[in-house]
């Protein structure tokens, strides 16, 4: 059997290469060693007549596709969605087998035949597939090369491996055997097969060869948060301020610097004042949440591999008075959210994005310019003029003609296509703007003027996004790679290629050592910023991710996507925690509350949702074990006006800022 | 399955002037031309999305060819989506509706609007989780269903979740104040400036919109106190100080209000109808009372529809148009104003009666030519509802001799039984012969007037009594369109012509 299989496979390789002279010879030596030797003799005849039989006709494929189909869907219950997971990728390799071999036709009509089988699972590769109709297109589309390159891995249990080679063999369908064996990789496990529920997950890991992201997701990675960042001197401040205040009785208490609400009722005199001041969210949830573990705090501490920009001290000072009034936000004490609303953007509005006090909103439209409002300075003069502007919308146009400087927002102009992404540094003092002219600018929202045009990307640069430190930033293009710069150099600092498609988005890590990239070819990856390597590739997405976000201590990252999927990521596993189901339409934005507990989600389809992670990642560990599939909760769906939801953005102190477009007539 | 055929390929070879295309390159080109196509078309897509929208726009396809290094197509510039026609007789032909243009009307056009600046608002999407109900927002129930939904699906998960209870729509601390001061206003002293105000508020005020089915609440609750003095305009014996105000519009202006009432709060009162339509009746059937109360009483019975009409009406028509013609002759009654009164009253009947024969005759669907046969033909009492036996009784009418009487009564009532407005034309010839016989059966001493259809016009106004006995078999079948038959007659024969206008033309051009 052994040796019948070895002859079985070098036959279909030698076939499958073209060698029809060195074929010949192995087969004849093949023949005679067998002749002499063995006694499966008639066996061997047998299958090298079949194989002159099958030798051309792209009909075999179609006939062996079909005898497969048709012997799984007849299989036995238990291993059959085993088996069924093999239906797929022999399908897709019988069609560019097809297509390679020039019978365009017969691939057209197989495609046609089998296609409805896997449309359910994979319509959006079917639709990328079906416009291969030559061999040269097979070597240009790089779906299709990184499909050819790369194998899938199927987990099966062992028997199901069995029938399926026992079938194969018994019908002596040599051509599929022959694209199982090039193109599938069986992971064999003993025992039972394995429950119908993990199946996304185990059934159709493609893409780069799954070894690789397997040996990828294995490197290590740090992803504690900094040293000596500004959040753990705030607590060691106010745990300082509480001893002094409270005297020796409760040092004890002051000194498990886990807990940070508790400093911050210790020092209640003078908080209790901002209290009142602070964002009106703000008021009646501390008691709720005496009692929750501040996850942030707990996170180890890593060393920063970058070298740190400096912080001004004022600036610190307004950060750390922010963070002593920050809203403690869980599942029971959620946030309260201001949506800005643009108006009047003729379908023109490309990005948007707010900063980090909320105070400023950037809009990127596709007329090339970039306008940023200082909500501040707005919401006074709405404020004094709150009941004229009711009435007399007509006026205000009138206002804005007739004295030019007089608009409302600050127009950038220096780019030469769409503004296709925009953000602010942490203390707003710069913008980054990203456009289809390939070029990064550098904005100062103080002066008024561009400061620095970064040009390196060859394709429209899709997103930008300042580090959590400021002066680095991360860009991400059409090119297909992802590049790191600091502020004051105007070459790019690293340059991470490997996705095999178009980087859509990115984010940086808390801790600035690592950022992640989406991608069109459905992969999240992460890679550090110091050696430019590529250290985890997240599979399981459908369709092209748009959106990324890490979680504040650094532990988990969600990526969403044009389905209006959102997954949920662990970083050190590098694994799927649970999908959070409940879009309908792109997830065009992320982001994670300061403290880590909630998650909100913007959509096209017009609403922001609030997910609860602590719960959802705890619930989905016990689930782990138990085998059931587990879904994130959803707090609340806030549904806006008509108005799809384009940035988020969690202030220091937990209010939650959205933005979107009006979309007239829905 | 391939978009682009080798047929195109040619076709769009032809169209550029290459006419010597071999099939080969045809053949060849269209595979690879639909692979570029499938290209570009996956390259808008990603512009589309990172330009944050969900409708493929013409600008996506040009930065999607820029992409490609193909020169972009130019004419095709839209603000918005383009809109695809279908093209006629064709499933799966689109084109690009391009109006003419006159260059003149162009020219004239007055230049349009400068379009508005871009803008930014700020409002509260949620505070602490809960949506405030404020004009920015989808509205409330729109919030508050799928928080029901989403209770239910949590329940079940079998996670451990403590289930939040869906939150109440809360009313802010002013709007509660304003709510109760514009009420007491409105109980107590509802001359004050200050209410008018408050009037004015409400009428204008957008804010106040979570307070609409509060008001609508109240208002419904105030109701029975608000009827009595509606209902005094209506049937009240004098309005108005002098003689000369023109009550009547007032009156008709109430009886409007006053069915417009029980339509908008009759389900919350459910006797509130019933109470009304009782006093109403009872304004109109006491002979005592004044013109103008009966005037008022009938104009407010008659806005309640055409079944109340039919219902409380019409019965007491006959009775009371005998006492009131002696009002409205001039012999009889010298009183000018007296006079106008009682006219004025037999021109509402008129129209009350009017409007429910009207209605009645709407119900059956195509029912031009029935009624008018039915009134002609009172004396045969062949009260067809259906057009379709009508005429293919009419034929054999004018086929066969009227002399035909083999049927009996009891297999006319089996047939009829299962005929209906709605059978089928053809049926209609076993209906006909039924309805013959009916004709047959029935009209056996009026031969001869059917045979004078067209000139019996006002003869057949008088009802034939004899005719209503043979009907009364028919009755139970045909009870609707008898009725409305029967009605119809007895208003003609009451009003006389004046009725006429209320039935559809056809019908009246029969009668002419």
């Amino acid at each position: 059997m052994e040796e019948d299989e070895i002859a079985g496979y070098v036959t279909a390789y030698l076939k499958k290469k073209g060698f029809t002279q060195t074929e010949k010879i192995f087969q004849e030596e093949f023949q005679t060693n067998k002749t002499n030797s063995s006694p499966l003799e008639p066996d061997i005849a047998k299958h090298i007549l079949s194989f002159s039989q099958l030798e051309s006709g792209p009909a075999r494929f179609h006939d062996g596709y079909s005898r497969l189909r048709s012997w799984t869907h007849c299989s036995l219950d238990l291993y059959k969605h085993e088996l069924l997971r093999v239906l797929y990728p022999v399908f897709i390799h019988c069609f560019m087998d097809l297509v390679a071999k020039g019978h365009v036709q017969e691939a057209r009509h197989f495609f046609n035949t089998f296609r409805e089988d896997h449309e359910m699972m994979h319509l959006r590769d079917l639709q990328k597939l079906e416009g291969v109709l030559s061999p040269t297109h097979l070597e240009e589309m790089e779906f299709a090369h990184s499909l050819r390159q790369s194998k899938f891995n199927i987990k099966i249990c062992e028997y199901s491996y069995e029938l399926l080679l026992q079938h194969l063999h018994s019908t002596q369908s040599t051509t599929i055997l022959g694209i199982i064996n090039e193109h599938i990789n069986f992971q064999v496990t003993p025992g039972q097969p394995s429950s119908i529920v993990d199946d996304p997950e185990a059934v159709t890991l493609s893409g780069s060869s799954q070894d690789a992201a397997n040996q990828i997701n294995q490197k290590e990675i740090h992803w504690g948060l900094l040293e000596d960042s500004l959040e753990e001197r705030l607590e060691k401040a106010s745990s300082l301020l509480s001893d002094s205040e409270k005297g020796e009785g409760e040092a004890k208490e002051g000194e498990t610097e886990e807990n940070k609400k508790r400093p911050v009722e210790g020092g209640k005199q003078g908080a209790s004042i901002k209290k009142v001041k602070k964002d009106k969210g703000g008021s009646a949830t501390g008691k709720n949440t005496k009692a929750e573990v501040n996850t942030v705090s707990a996170a180890p501490r890593v060393k920063p591999e970058l070298p740190m920009p400096i912080i001004p001290t004022e600036v610190e000072q307004s950060i750390l008075e922010d963070l002593r009034n920050r809203v403690q936000l869980s599942s029971v004490a959620l946030p309260s959210v201001s949506f800005y609303t643009f108006l009047n953007t003729h379908n023109g509005l490309s990005c948007s994005s707010i900063s980090h006090d909320g105070s400023l909103v950037a809009g990127g439209f596709s007329d090339s310019s970039l306008k940023v409002w200082d909500m501040a300075k707005l919401g006074e003069q709405t404020a004094s003029s709150l009941s004229q502007d009711e009435n007399d919308t007509s006026q205000n146009p009138q206002m804005g003609q007739s004295g030019g400087g007089k608009r409302q927002y600050t127009l950038f102009q220096g780019h030469s296509g769409p503004v296709y992404a925009a953000s602010f540094s942490p203390v707003g003092e710069f913008i980054l703007s990203s456009s289809a002219d390939s070029t990064i600018r550098l904005w100062s929202t103080t002066y008024n003027a561009n400061l620095v045009c970064y040009k390196g990307h060859n394709y429209p640069v899709w997103d930008v996004q300042f580090s959590p430190v400021g002066h680095y930033f991360a860009s991400s293009s059409h090119d297909r790679t992802a590049r790191i710069w600091s502020m004051e150099r105007i070459q790019p600092l690293r340059i991470m290629a490997g996705h095999l498609s178009d980087v859509d988005c990115v984010q940086w890590h808390a801790n600035c050592n690592y950022i992640a990239t989406g991608s069109s070819d459905k992969t999240v990856r992460l890679w550090d910023v110091q050696s430019g390597e590529c250290v985890r590739v997240f599979v399981g997405h459908r369709s092209m991710i748009l959106s990324l976000a890490m979680s504040p201590d650094g532990r988990y990252m969600a990526s969403g996507d044009e389905d209006g999927t959102i997954m949920m990521w662990d970083l050190s596993s590098g694994r799927c925690l649970t999908p959070l189901i409940g879009h309908t339409s792109c997830v065009w934005s992320l982001a994670f509350s300061c403290e880590g507990s909630v998650l909100a989600s913007g959509s096209a389809d017009c609403s922001v949702k609030l997910w609860d992670v602590n719960t959802s990642t705890k619930v989905s560990r016990a689930e782990e074990k138990s085998g059931n599939a587990s879904r994130l909760r959803s707090l609340k769906t806030l549904p806006t006006k008509s108005t799809p939801v384009y940035a988020l953005r969690f202030s220091r102190r937990n209010l939650l800022f959205a933005a979107g477009a009006l979309a007239k007539n829905g | 399955m391939s978009i682009v055929g080798k047929e195109r390929i040619e076709v769009i070879a032809q169209s550029i002037g290459i006419t010597n295309l071999s099939p080969d390159v045809a053949l060849s080109l269209a595979p690879d031309v639909e692979y570029r196509l499938r290209d570009i078309m996956q390259e808008s897509i990603k512009c589309m999305r990172h330009s944050r929208r969900t409708t493929l726009t013409a600008d996506d396809v040009d930065s999607a060819l820029s992409l490609r290094n193909v020169e972009p197509i130019y004419g095709f510039a839209s603000g918005g989506p383009l809109r695809f026609k279908r093209a006629l007789g064709h499933r799966d032909l689109f084109y690009i509706e391009d109006k003419d243009l006159d260059l003149k009307d162009v020219i004239e056009a007055p230049l349009p609007k400068a379009p508005l600046d871009t803008a930014v608002t700020c409002h509260w999407l949620a505070i602490e989780g809960v949506q405030p109900a404020i004009p920015e927002n989808a509205p409330v129930d729109v919030i508050s269903v799928p928080a029901e939904a989403k209770k239910n699906e949590q329940k079940d998960d079998n996670l451990p979740v403590d289930i939040k209870l869906p939150v109440k729509h809360v009313l802010s601390r002013e709007l509660q104040l304003y709510f109760d001061k514009v009420t007491e206003l409105t109980l107590t002293q509802s001359e004050s400036v200050l209410f008018k105000e408050a009037l004015v508020s409400l009428a204008t005020d957008s804010g106040l919109h979570p307070l609409v089915p509060y008001f609508t609440c109240f208002i419904a609750d105030e109701l029975h106190q608000l009827m009595p003095s509606v209902v005094t305009c209506l049937v009240a014996k004098r309005l108005g100080s002098r003689l000369a105000d023109n009550h009547w519009e007032l009156r008709d202006f109430t009886a409007n209000l006053v069915a417009s009432i029980c339509k908008r709060f009759g389900h919350v009162y459910s006797n509130l109808q019933s109470r009304l339509t009782k006093t109403l009746v009872n304004a109109f059937l006491d002979p005592k009372k004044a013109l103008t109360q009966h005037y008022g009483a009938i104009q407010g019975l008659a806005a309640l529809g055409p079944n109340v009409v039919r219902l409380l009406l019409l019965p007491n028509l006959e009775p009371y148009i005998r006492l009131l013609e002696p009002e409205m002759l001039l012999e009889k009654q010298r009183n000018e104003v007296k006079r106008h009164e009682a006219w004025r009253v037999y021109g509402s009947l008129l129209r009350a009666a009017g409007q429910c024969i009207y209605d009645r005759l709407k119900i059956f669907p195509t029912f031009p030519s029935s009624l008018p046969h039915a009134v002609l033909k009172t004396n045969a009492r062949v009260l067809m509802s259906s057009p379709y036996k009508r005429k293919a009784s009419l034929e054999q009418l004018e086929e066969q001799p009227p002399l035909k009487k083999t049927n009996t009564d009891g297999e006319v009532g089996v047939v009829l039984t299962n005929s209906s407005p709605s059978h089928k034309q053809g049926e209609a010839g076993t209906q006909a012969s039924s309805v013959d016989s009916i004709i047959g059966s029935s009209s056996a001493s009026e031969q001869m007037k059917n045979d004078t259809i067209s000139n019996a016009v006002v003869r057949s106004n008088k009802v034939d009594t004899r005719s209503w006995k043979t009907s009364a078999a028919l009755a139970q079948v045909w009870k609707d369109e008898l009725n409305s038959g029967r009605i119809l007659v007895s208003l003609f024969e009451l009003f006389g012509e004046d009725i006429l206008p209320f039935i559809q033309a056809p019908e009246l051009y029969m009668f002419l």
